[in-house]
């Protein structure tokens, strides 16, 4: 039985760690083989970009070689996919080679598109890429007061950016002494102020507190870099001094080019986590096309489950457990404080208030992330 | 069945007391603590989980602590210890080697020489054989 999982993100790399755990008689005994094609041989913990953004982690501390995070037993290439032929059950890579397989997991992820916003990657900063991350720390540090505008483009990654970055940013100004030479104006694209409506009930009373102001249903049409002016799609603008921006994010080219998925996002069974069409490929993360937070928590669940099932087909013949939508996001309330909200198809969340304990669990995750993705969490 | 009703808890200032100080060290340690400290400490924690779980799922290395652990094993691993202590101060005592039949001739006649071949002789003897066996049955 040939495994193969292109992608070596958190979803990728957690599929293929718990599956070399859960078969690893079958593969001492040459009856199952775990290939990984990756376009990258570094991981990066994408989470800590914000971190980095604030000055509170360095760049370095967020990545790990590829090789050091997988079981020994899983073969590793450094070979992007650049075509997929489904219908015969293999793959084309960059460097011309075939990779048949038996099963095929897709853990290619996403990417940023500033660029489909006029203005946007010239104008805004952003903390979605370690470049963007650094460059909006050295804005900030040099950051003296005036209007800070952060705008939110759709569809994209990690819901809860846009909150935890109000928070940090408020906390970061208040901390140099500036937060009342600056205003902080959040924009969010629909008519209130998160996707999520607990989040976006628990969120008012405290961006009311912070002197937030916002402006709901606010879809960025143009970045008008000379006037320094952020313009929306419903005809309302928002002047600003530093402009932040979350990007708008696609599924990966490639997807888009084999024509696997609309925006590059994968059509996928909601509980059982294979391409529609296909049961011998699953899809995990960012590639989904799924109703759930496009986050490293969802990733996770979501390649347990997949993990899980490709083992008992191969042990049992059968699948074993359903994905139930569960997701599981840290909310970091400013640089001391953090609260969390977990929900699932069924059930939306219920968040608590934010305390220090919860900062350090999430500071804690921080580094413990290798040991989840390493499987062991 | 009695309808008797449970005795409240009571707390003597005593008891306050113990629980206002327990309140005081767990301030005090929330407030000694710092991200960083936080940060450290998971650090090590999450390399040292990975460390203990590549070792407890590394088979050779269980069954050589196994083997490690038997009652002979300790003599063996004494003696090891001991040689090791005693071949490191003969090196540091004795005149750097001046080569040649003569020299070698007065180490193979040795007894302990002699022992120390026969020695690692056996070890090598069960060492292919388990090589051999392991190759027989599929699982290396």
């Amino acid at each position: 039985m040939r495994i193969l999982v292109v992608g070596g993100g958190t979803g990728g790399t957690i599929v293929a760690n718990n599956l070399a755990r859960r078969l690893a008689g079958e593969i001492r005994s040459n009856r199952v083989k775990i290939r990984m094609l990756s376009a990258s041989d570094k991981h990066m913990y994408q989470p800590g970009l914000l971190y980095v953004a604030f000055g509170q982690m360095m760049p370095d501390e967020l990545y790990r070689d590829q090789q050091s995070l997988l079981e020994s037993c899983i073969e590793f290439h450094v070979d992007p996919v650049v075509k997929f032929h489904l219908d015969q059950n293999k793959v084309v890579t960059q460097s011309g080679k075939t990779y048949e397989y038996d099963i095929l997991v897709m853990a290619t992820g996403s990417r940023i598109v500033p660029e489909t916003i006029p203005g946007l990657a010239e104008g805004a900063e952003t903390f979605y890429s370690e470049a963007g991350a650094i460059s909006l720390f050295k804005k900030l540090r040099e950051f003296e007061g005036g209007r800070i505008a952060l705008v939110v483009g759709v569809p994209h990654k990690c819901p809860i950016a846009p909150v935890e970055a109000i928070f940090s940013l408020h906390d970061y100004l208040k901390a140099r002494g500036i937060r009342d030479k600056c205003t902080i104006k959040y924009h969010y694209p629909i008519g209130r102020l998160h996707t999520i409506k607990e989040v976006a009930t628990w969120v008012k009373p405290h961006f009311e507190r912070m002197g937030i102001e916002h402006e709901t249903l606010f879809n960025i049409k143009e970045v008008d870099v000379a006037n320094k002016v952020v313009r929306s799609e419903e005809g309302t603008e928002s002047p600003y001094d530093l402009l932040i921006a979350i990007p708008p994010h696609r599924g990966m080219e490639v997807i888009e080019q084999n024509g696997l998925g609309q925006g590059g996002w994968i059509p996928t069974d909601r509980f059982k986590l294979t391409m529609n069409g296909h049961d011998n490929v699953y899809v995990v993360g960012d590639t989904t096309n799924l109703p759930v937070s496009k986050t490293g928590s969802a990733a996770h669940f979501e390649a347990e489950v997949i993990a899980d099932n490709i083992a008992s087909q191969i042990k049992i013949g059968a699948p074993v457990r359903d994905y139930d939508g569960k997701v599981y996001c840290f909310i970091e309330t400013g640089h001391d404080s953090a609260t969390y909200a977990m929900f699932n198809y069924q059930n939306p969340p219920n968040l608590k208030e934010p305390n220090k304990p919860m900062h350090w669990f999430k500071t804690s995750y921080n580094k413990m992330y290798w040991t989840s993705v390493r499987g062991l969490l | 069945m009695t309808n008797e009703t449970p005795t409240p808890v009571t707390m003597d200032a005593r008891d306050l007391q113990q629980l206002a100080e327990v309140a005081t060290l767990i301030t005090a340690a929330r407030d000694a603590l710092s991200d960083d400290i936080v940060s450290r400490v998971s650090g090590a924690l999450s390399e040292g989980i990975t460390l203990l779980d590549r070792l407890t799922r590394n088979e050779g290395l269980m069954r050589l602590l196994q083997v490690l652990d038997r009652q002979e094993s300790q003599q063996l691993l004494v003696a090891l210890s001991d040689a090791i202590h005693a071949a490191s101060q003969d090196i540091a005592a004795t005149a750097p080697a001046t080569g040649g039949i003569g020299c070698m001739m007065r180490v193979v006649r040795d007894p302990g020489t002699q022992e120390g071949v026969r020695l690692l002789s056996v070890i090598g003897k069960h060492l292919s054989h388990s090589l051999r066996e392991q190759h027989r049955r599929g699982s290396v």
